[in-house]
């Protein structure tokens, strides 16, 4: 703010489109995988939005009765039924791993190696942890209850195919991102990120930057679990 | 020189074919008309666009050709010249958009009068049903579907018993009276589809859409399926028999109602069906004993 | 940094002197310095490095052309035997009613994905979007390298399906459900299992190279290349990739529920149906569902080819007739406006699809209301060439081509995007004549124009100018006299998809018209090898053409090696003064100024945009 010029610059909607429309960066000190990141959520969130509005689509045209939530997803504790239970720890997990994963990001920043190792670690632990309870759910769906995608005891057979289906894909993304922060977990602590070591595939740089674009995915898989959990929990 | 004169002839030519092409449309024999007056509307104006721009293209080519000392124009921009053609062609726009619509607002009204035919489409073939005095189509399910059940009638539906079935593929309209097609598919997409009505929709299996028109000319006409349905796409012709109220209820008659038909087939079954029954019976008693021994 | 902002004001005089706001002596040339450090790449070192499994933009470009290229001529040659069985029924025994339906089907969708989309944004996107924008390579090279890979897979998995058990799917492009997936259609076994993986493969590798092109658009440009002053080709191939990654979520999506239905039996797309006197044991799907997620990638897809095409021929128009593009900033508008509109138009491609018929309003609406932005393109085209200087070459040639065939093509359109006119004509020869003349010969048209006019640069030799003439005339005269007498097919009612109709009343009129049809596709399409021939020869024996052989002001052109080497610019990047169409500038000296150009190496030249 030394710059004597900076107060005769644009302000308002103008100056937002001379910002974005100057030379060189359109997002200025974005870096490169960031701005990737980015777009490829914009991408994904497309995805996730034709899942669930082909599913709100054939939930609100069938003919049979949609199964009623609170029953299908409930578990029994000591005798009692307690309705969605398995989901609530899984969200309580899911969303604790976003708060430890926005940690790893703050400690990438301030370049210590340990804490952040930790958290990406810890971020890991608990993404995994979601997978498994999300195995065991989908094992109680299909072996106890006797769901199966091309039906169910329950009513509509198209409820199975959704749940399986946008789930499924759901837990693919959480996979592939716990299998990104095992190996970034790794990389941290080797230190790679103080180094500058070269990546083994792409031969470029580490920087810390990467726990920052990991951090993006993992928070927008968050999200989109917000919304799968209320389309087809709450519903 | 040559090339605006080859571009010249294309354009000229693409004129006079459409003045002397003997393809055109097959003469019209519903109340469509004006489907084919916003066509010519089209043309008009689309035509006049595609000749002017083309013509304008074919000038610059003759006038503006390369020449060694000649410099180009230098002008960027021209908000006036720009702003005034968004207008103009926002109003051409307009101008053909407004009619349309206005013509599929009477197209996805049905008149009261109509009589509802149904148009059950199959791989490869058109099945029809027409509603008794009621005017009312029994409900159906493609699940009911069997040998005595054609159309798979709900039987519990007191407004199916007197619904006239036709199983050959032959339709009778009669003249000036509308008539609305409901469509239904027990398989795939399918089209129903005669080029004299001008209007089409697709068979869609699961639902009933419809579509209707005023046939106003005796004949008798071809029905295309116009929705890809597989190999037998091409083939799956019917046709259709406009033809007088008096000459309409003499073929109407021929045909037999639901109830009719279900006491025909039950009357041809009963024997067979009999038998069946007793070989049934035959068969469960065998099982009871078989359950008891063991 | 404030000469930034200055230069969004219309300068009418020279900006000489002193022309900043601060007052006092400026320099003229000044350039904000650069935001980023220079990028680093990987130099290959292997023949595998090096011309495999390159990261080298350029070669990627090329990779993509070829490969697209490949499956262009499976396109072409499936045209020519479905153009037999039309001319010609029943001369060729092979040409059944099932092997017809395949070629239909591989046809359409090669030639649509497989062709058009990877030749503009997987083949001219990565060679042009780096030099254009003043960038060494693209942002991340390594993803760019496995983008063509899972494409070339995605290829590989597509011609597999013309191997395997019952062959390639021939279930209409479009692969409408439940007909996709259910036995008695061809290839509804293997066919169309390897179909949808294979456009799933395209989704996922399209999707790596598309967000290289954005970022590198977007946070790559060199200094002083601002967003009004990219060339439009940039801008179309921007736009066209950022719809690219929006719309083909859809089909990605559509592609899984389908693979689904067919591989595990669930109901996404199937409702209760009967086959041969039995129930299928599907229940409560919906067919137009899936109609609603294929169009809303397949409309934008129609956008995807149609403005890259657009962005190209601005240019090469603008070169070749020595004379800026008409209304610049109008153009760049048009391009993202028809690319915003084009989100909201999918259901015209339904109206008689049996989904509520009150959409027909808002779709028949937006659907006109796209082409206001499409007509100003074209006038702004025409009135680029008025007053120009312009040069009758192979260039031109197909960019006037493009003209007359985009115009008719569009105008058809109108016929179909309004609701009612749509009713007749729907589903009949018309539409097959709309959009082979609006998306397949027109953007074909560009794409020979693009050839001919950065070949020299690729290669460093010009394309064979007399060859090239005779190969404009019979594709050009050709391509239209295939199509503009098809949609009189249309009128009279022959419906799509049909493997013959003669035994129709009203049909037999259209038989000699038919086999005149047939003839035209043979000798086009015959006359595409002599592009092929003239591309092989030129490699080797063509005219040397030296650096910037059409005096164009782009960077591209402006590279110090021709062609240009891995990272193009060699020890520094370029710097931008100006925009892209600096022609003809009254008081220069030569007709043209390159974008490089700094203004005091051009005080006299009187430039009103900058």
């Amino acid at each position: 703010m030394t710059d004597p010029n900076l107060n005769k610059l644009p302000g308002g909607f103008k100056g937002m489109s001379t910002d974005i429309g100057s030379d060189q960066t359109a997002f200025k000190g974005v870096n490169w995988g960031k701005a990737m990141m980015w777009i490829f959520l914009l991408s994904d969130t497309f995805v996730f939005s034709c899942f669930l509005i082909a599913y709100m689509k054939v939930r609100a045209s069938v003919v049979d009765d949609w199964p009623y939530p609170s029953e299908v997803f409930g578990l029994e504790v000591a005798g009692v039924p307690v309705p969605l239970l398995l989901i609530a720890i899984m969200t309580f997990v899911l969303i604790t791993s976003s708060g430890t994963m926005a940690l790893a990001v703050k400690y990438g920043y301030e370049k210590n190696r340990k804490l952040c190792g930790l958290f990406v670690l810890l971020t890991a632990i608990g993404g995994l942890t979601f997978v498994g309870m999300q195995a065991f759910e989908w094992s109680k769906l299909i072996f106890h209850d006797g769901v199966r995608p091309w039906g169910n005891p329950f009513g509509a057979p198209q409820f199975g195919a959704f749940f399986f289906m946008i789930t499924g894909f759901h837990g693919t993304h959480v996979s592939i991102g716990v299998i990104f922060l095992f190996i970034f977990a790794r990389k941290v602590y080797r230190g790679d990120f103080d180094t500058g070591r070269r990546g083994f595939f792409t031969t470029m740089k580490s920087d810390y930057v990467a726990i920052e674009i990991l951090g993006l995915y993992w928070h927008f898989v968050d999200l989109v679990w917000v919304f799968i959990f209320a389309f087809f929990y709450l519903w | 020189m040559w090339t605006g004169i080859v571009f010249l002839a294309v354009i000229v030519g693409s004129i006079a074919f459409h003045v002397f092409t003997p393809w055109w449309w097959t003469d019209i024999a519903s109340n469509w008309g004006a489907m084919d007056d916003t066509i010519i509307l089209t043309f008009w104006i689309g035509g006049g666009v595609f000749i002017l721009v083309c013509l304008f293209m074919v000038y610059c080519i003759f006038k503006f050709s390369y020449k060694e000392n000649r410099k180009a124009e230098y002008k960027p921009e021209d908000k006036k010249l720009e702003t005034r053609l968004t207008w103009i062609t926002a109003l051409g726009v307009a101008a053909l958009l407004a009619p349309g619509l206005l013509v599929w607002n009477e197209y996805i009204r049905v008149p009261p009068n109509a009589i509802n035919i149904e148009v059950m489409a199959w791989q490869w073939g058109w099945k029809y049903r027409l509603p008794g005095e009621d005017n009312k189509l029994g409900t159906s399910s493609v699940k009911n579907i069997s040998d005595d059940n054609p159309f798979g009638i709900n039987n519990d539906d007191p407004h199916g018993k007197d619904d006239i079935l036709i199983e050959s593929s032959e339709l009778h309209l009669e003249k000036n009276r509308p008539v609305k097609i409901l469509l239904r598919s027990i398989d795939v997409l399918h089209n129903f589809y005669v080029p004299q009505f001008r209007a089409k929709m697709d068979a869609v299996p699961g639902v009933i859409t419809y579509y209707w028109f005023e046939p106003n000319k005796n004949g008798e006409y071809e029905v295309l399926c116009a929705e890809y349905c597989g190999v037998g796409h091409y083939a799956m012709r019917a046709s259709v028999v406009v033809q007088d109220k008096k000459d309409y209820k003499k073929w109407l008659a021929q045909h037999k109602t639901f109830s009719n038909y279900l006491a025909e087939k039950f009357e041809q079954n009963s024997l067979k069906k009999a038998k069946i029954v007793k070989f049934n019976n035959l068969l469960s008693n065998e099982k009871s004993i078989l359950k008891e021994s063991n | 940094m404030l000469d930034d902002i200055n230069k969004d004001k219309k300068h009418s005089s020279p900006r000489t002197k002193s022309s900043s706001i601060s007052g006092g002596e400026r320099d003229v040339d000044y350039v904000r310095p650069a935001d980023i450090p220079d990028q680093e790449l990987y130099h290959g070192h292997s023949f595998l490095t090096k011309w495999i499994f390159c990261q080298d933009a350029k070669v990627i470009g090329v990779q993509y052309t070829l490969t697209a290229v490949f499956t262009g001529v499976v396109g072409l040659i499936l045209s020519w035997m479905m153009r037999m069985q039309l001319g010609f029924p029943e001369l060729f025994p092979f040409l059944t009613a099932e092997s017809y339906y395949q070629m239909v089907t591989m046809h359409g969708m090669i030639m649509v994905v497989y062709l058009l989309t990877a030749l503009f944004l997987g083949g001219f996107g990565n060679y042009l979007i780096p030099l254009m924008v003043g960038a060494r390579d693209m942002v991340f090279p390594y993803v760019n390298m496995v983008s063509f890979w899972m494409f070339f897979v995605a290829v590989v998995v597509l011609m597999a399906s013309f191997f395997v058990p019952g062959g390639p799917t021939g279930a209409g492009w479009t692969l409408y459900p439940p007909q996709a997936i259910i036995e008695g259609t061809p290839g509804s076994g293997a066919g169309i299992l390897l179909m949808l993986v294979s456009l799933s493969l395209f989704v996922i590798g399209f999707t790596m190279g598309g967000l290289n092109y954005v970022i590198t658009i977007l946070q790559a440009r060199t200094r002083g290349m601002t967003l009004m002053r990219m060339p439009l080709t940039i801008w179309g191939i921007f736009t066209a990739t950022v719809l690219a990654l929006l719309a083909f979520p859809a089909l990605f999506v559509s592609a899984i529920m389908m693979t689904l239905d067919k591989v595990l039996g669930t109901s996404f797309f199937m409702p209760v149906m009967m086959k041969a006197g039995e129930l299928l044991a599907y229940d409560g799907g919906s067919p137009i569902l899936f109609q609603h997620l294929f169009w809303f990638f397949g409309h934008p897809e129609v956008y995807i080819v149609a403005l890259p095409a657009f962005g190209i021929v601005s240019d090469l128009i603008s070169v070749h007739s020595r004379k800026n593009i008409f209304g610049y900033r109008m153009m760049v508008w048009a391009i993202v406006g028809i690319g915003a509109l084009s989100f909201f138009v999918w259901a015209h491609h339904m109206y008689v699809s049996g989904m509520s018929p009150w959409f027909g309003f808002f779709f028949a609406t937006t659907t006109l209301i796209i082409a206001v932005p499409t007509a100003l393109k074209v006038y702004n085209w025409i009135l680029t060439l008025w007053r120009g200087n312009i040069r009758i070459n192979v260039v031109m040639l197909f960019c006037l081509g493009f003209i007359v065939t985009f115009v008719n093509g569009g105008i058809t359109g109108i016929f179909l995007g309004n609701v009612i006119v749509d009713v007749p004509l729907s589903d009949t020869y018309f539409v097959i004549a709309h959009f082979h003349m609006v998306m397949g010969i027109a953007p074909l048209m560009v794409i020979f124009g693009a050839i001919y006019h950065w070949f020299p640069l690729i290669t460093g030799r010009f394309l064979d100018e007399k060859l090239g003439k005779l190969h404009f005339w019979i594709t050009f005269l050709g391509a239209y006299s295939i199509y503009f007498p098809m949609h009189y097919l249309g009128f009279i009612g022959v419906p799509r998809r049909y493997f013959e109709m003669y035994n129709s009343p009203y049909m037999p009129s259209t038989i000699g018209m038919n086999e005149f049809i047939s003839i035209a596709v043979f000798v086009v399409g015959a006359a595409q090898f002599i592009f092929f021939f003239n591309v092989v020869k030129s490699i080797r024996l063509g005219k040397p053409s030296g650096k910037n052989p059409w005096k164009a002001n782009s960077l591209e052109w402006l590279t110090p090696d021709v062609p240009p080497a891995h990272g193009n610019w060699g020890e520094k990047l370029p710097v931008v003064h100006r925009w892209a169409y600096d022609f003809s500038v009254p008081g220069a000296k030569e007709d043209y100024i390159p974008q490089t150009t700094p203004p005091s190496e051009v005080i006299e030249a009187e430039v009103e945009k900058t």
